[in-house]
């Protein structure tokens, strides 16, 4: 699988599919809090500006009101920044929308540390935790821009809420259009036969890098990009570990009770491996250069081509 | 419902021997399950009599009607009433009240729109009912339907900031497809709501926001209906019926005591309370 610099940004690659979308489909409606210039909603706002409602600074009244509508019967995409609509409007978001079951998505930028400059204030480090312990609430996480735009359709598609982990900057693309995405699916981008590294997201592009340096110490890693944090793809994983008999989840957000916690819980239970998880480490990060900040909170290529090899020979390896 | 009336104060009549029907159940109630909220259950009783069984346009063999008009009851806290209004008028059998907050019942703790039938929205969590309401009305502007929806509001939930952000979005869409009610009954949890966060001038604040506001006594039936009516047919901006109340109303013992906002009453204040209500023939002013 090749990669090539992204022109986009995944939040903006949604919008856009978004917008496409809205002339397939004319009966889903957008709510935005005043920050639709940079979700790219506008967009969507301003080819339909009847089935588009800025409700201002003010996400819980959003949350709440996107849930009065969708309680209709309508299907309402609420847009916002992952810590304010998965903190500030969490509760009408889990009593009046994942309570009920309605059908919201959430257009949810600036996922980790990917608004590295705008510091902690703007860094949803702790998002998944959240939105995987709601009930009903399915979560996906697209690395680029093809599987941000097709994620969309998963989305739509789906009954119920769903949340939807996007990226302020653009890094990279890897996917094309024959590539397909659904709920409880996953992509095995490379692979390999000493140890399975599952991560999602912006780091995906970290773990291409570190196995191309892990290649040259003949170290061979099979990729996992488990779009589909909740449900995931329980198939792809135990097949790949089944192989490996190694495991090392990486992410972008808090080590507690992100997609690492949740798959060590399930090797424990399914299939016991060499384990382990890198993911910020009980803490915030700091504004900043996104390599530098994804590199001294431990997350980067270098953690996890160190990782890596420690991993495998705890396994008794090389 | 008020076309088989004589007359307005028959129709008048016709609700105060109602709201004693829905008040007793509510005690009724409330005394099975041993636990609820009877001092704002009572507070909202006639104003969610007149709504039920005359302003509101409903089929209650049709919950889902599209052309309904939509209640939520922010301060869910206050279902009883609801319920009994809603048993009353056939949307579930009568006996399922003896099952409030009960294992496996219809009847909720605090209203859930997936188990009862005439629930249009889950409710219980303060403040954010007229959010909800917002939503609804935007909807019904959308699609362009005639129907009104109607949010009942405590006067404690509004010192959640959230109201007011609903209040400023109600009108920035011109939301006069909107009434809020305010059932300002003067306690909430803690004591006197003027002690534990004064709320006061509650019709400038809404007027501030650019609402059209109106101050009624809401337990005098023929104001509250006089009222509702100009509040359908109000235009271009949302109504606030600020309604003056008693937490408890109707049964003495219970009327403006704190302790009643959350509490059930035992054998004998039970019989106490529905003698009370029975018996009170008195005009209520």
């Amino acid at each position: 699988m090749k990669s090539s610099k992204a022109d986009i940004a995944t939040r903006q690659a949604f919008s856009e599919r978004m917008l496409e979308y809205g002339a397939i489909d004319k009966n889903f409606v957008v709510f935005e809090a005043d920050i639709g210039y940079s979700t790219y909603s506008y967009l969507f706002g301003d080819a339909y500006p009847e089935r588009y409602f800025n409700m201002g600074i003010a996400e819980s009244n959003t949350m709440a009101a996107a849930a009065g509508m969708a309680a209709e019967g309508r299907t309402v995409i609420v847009c916002g920044y992952g810590v304010f609509i998965t903190m500030r409007a969490v509760e009408a978001m889990r009593t009046f929308i994942c309570y009920p079951n309605l059908n919201v998505k959430f257009l949810s930028s600036h996922g980790g540390v990917t608004p590295a400059v705008d510091g902690v204030t703007h860094q949803a480090t702790e998002d998944i935790a959240i939105m995987t312990t709601l009930p009903n609430m399915k979560v996906l996480a697209p690395a680029d821009t093809e599987s941000a735009k097709k994620i969309f359709d998963v989305a739509i598609k789906t009954p119920g809420p769903a949340f939807i982990r996007l990226m302020r900057d653009p890094l990279f693309d890897i996917y094309s259009k024959e590539d397909t995405f659904e709920i409880a699916g996953s992509k095995t981008i490379r692979e390999g036969k000493d140890l399975t590294v599952v991560t999602y997201g912006d780091i995906v592009f970290q773990a291409l890098e570190a196995a191309d340096e892990l290649k040259k110490e003949n170290i061979s890693i099979e990729i996992i990009d488990m779009y589909s944090i909740k449900p995931f793809d329980k198939k792809n994983l135990l097949s790949s570990i089944s192989k490996t008999e190694a495991l090392l989840v990486v992410e972008d957000h808090q080590k507690r009770n992100g997609l690492g916690y949740e798959l060590s819980n399930f090797c424990l239970k399914n299939k016991p491996v060499i384990f382990d998880n890198l993911g910020l480490n009980d803490t915030f990060a700091e504004s900043g250069n996104y390599y530098k900040i994804i590199n001294k909170y431990g997350i980067s290529k270098k953690q996890i081509f160190n990782k890596v090899k420690e991993l495998i020979y705890k396994k008794g390896g090389k | 419902m008020n076309n088989k009336f004589q007359n307005f104060e028959e129709r008048v009549q016709y609700l105060k021997e109602k709201a004693k029907e829905v008040r007793v159940n509510i005690i009724d109630m409330i005394f099975i399950a041993q636990s609820g909220h009877p001092g704002g259950a009572l507070s909202a009783a006639d104003l969610m009599t007149a709504l039920y069984f005359d302003i509101l346009k409903i089929d209650p063999k049709n919950p889902r009607w599209p052309d309904r008009d939509r209640l939520i009851l922010s301060k869910g806290h206050a279902c009883p009433v609801w319920y009994s209004c809603l048993a009353m008028r056939g949307y579930f059998p009568m006996k399922e009240l003896k099952t409030l907050r009960k294992f496996e019942s219809i009847l909720q703790g605090h209203p859930d729109m997936r188990k009862t039938p005439g629930i249009d929205m889950t409710t219980g969590s303060l403040g954010q009912g007229l959010s909800l309401g917002v939503g609804m009305a935007l909807e019904g502007k959308l699609v362009k339907k005639n129907y009104h929806v109607y949010v009942i509001l405590g006067d404690g939930e509004i010192n959640e900031g959230q109201v007011w952000e609903a209040a400023a979005s109600a009108s920035k869409y011109k939301l006069d497809n909107l009434t809020a009610i305010i059932d300002k009954n003067g306690l909430q949890m803690d004591g006197f709501t003027d002690k534990v966060m004064p709320m006061d001038p509650i019709n400038k604040k809404f007027e501030a926001f650019n609402w059209q506001v109106m101050t009624i006594n809401g337990h005098d039936m023929k104001e509250i209906l006089i009222t509702l009516e100009k509040a359908k047919k109000n235009k271009n901006k949302p109504v606030c019926i600020i309604a003056n109340t008693v937490k408890g109303k109707g049964v003495s013992f219970m009327e403006n005591i704190r302790k009643w906002h959350g509490k059930a009453p035992n054998q004998q204040e039970y019989e106490i309370a529905i003698k009370e209500i029975e018996e009170n023939n008195d005009e209520i002013k």
